[in-house]
């Protein structure tokens, strides 16, 4: 999922950016070209953002994993037994 | 005008080509940003890999702030390439131009502010993370506030973004006539 986010967060603002300079985003070429270049800037930062909040909505879902690793009762107990010691 | 006018600091420093600025100007923008974001993944992942040595549920949640550190190198990449786009060929009887000079600053500034924005940003997201991660091992209720803090943080990059794109769109090359 990670690797998966990583490269759409890579390939969308690139794409956004190529689309400007082959003028295939439609309604653009009306704009002057400093709006051209702050709108495409900008839609580019925003489809990152995009990305990025999809994957914190997948991660804050997914459901909570019990595989923490549990100490060794023997250790635990030894352990108990020398700080009782002192 | 006095002759040692011609070899002082103030001359060299004018004349110095507009397209120098820029090709520098591009260079910070990616350079430094991809700076302050490996900075802010290799803060956050030794934390993240030291804690999930004894919880590794963390793993997946906290992988967020690595995400937030690449979208700060790739803010970098997006400025670089619209900088990149800007810059235009002029015959040498305009290059030192006022128009010229100003293309040249515009791009320049504007890698500057993009790339030192990111890389506070970076630095500021990779720390947030680091204890994000730790805070996370041993309590998970603190994960969500530590998180709006670092999209606080995240922001701040934006915000140098935003500013260096619109710098960036007065960059006007001189036609020729």
């Amino acid at each position: 999922k990670f690797a998966i986010a990583s490269v759409f967060m890579w390939t969308a603002p690139l794409l956004i950016l190529q689309a400007y300079k082959r003028d295939l985003l439609p309604g653009f070429s009306s704009l002057s070209p400093e709006v051209q270049t702050i709108v495409c800037g900008l839609l580019a930062v925003v489809s990152v953002n995009v990305v990025i909040a999809f994957y914190i909505l997948s991660a804050m879902r997914e459901p909570p994993t019990s595989t923490e690793p549990k100490p060794d009762p023997e250790f635990v107990s030894r352990a108990r037994a020398s700080v009782e010691a002192l | 005008m006095r002759a040692a006018d011609s070899s002082s600091w103030r001359h060299a420093l004018l004349y110095i080509s507009p397209y120098t600025f820029a090709a520098i100007g591009i260079a910070i923008s990616i350079g430094v940003s991809v700076l302050g974001a490996s900075w802010g993944i290799y803060v956050t992942g030794s934390s993240l890999i030291g804690a999930a040595i004894k919880a590794p549920r963390i793993t997946s949640k906290n992988l967020i702030s690595v995400i937030f550190c690449e979208a700060v190198a790739i803010y970098g990449v997006i400025v670089a390439i619209i900088l990149q786009t800007k810059l235009e060929s002029v015959t040498r009887d305009y290059q030192h131009t006022a128009e010229s000079m100003r293309a040249g600053y515009s791009i320049f500034a504007s890698g500057i502010i993009v790339g030192f924005a990111n890389l506070v940003c970076g630095i500021c997201v990779g720390v947030i993370g680091s204890s994000c991660a730790l805070s996370d091992a041993q309590n998970s209720t603190l994960f969500v506030k530590i998180l709006v803090i670092e999209i606080f943080g995240s922001a701040l990059g934006l915000f140098g973004v935003i500013v260096g794109i619109i710098m960036s769109a007065q960059a006007t090359w001189p036609k020729a006539t």
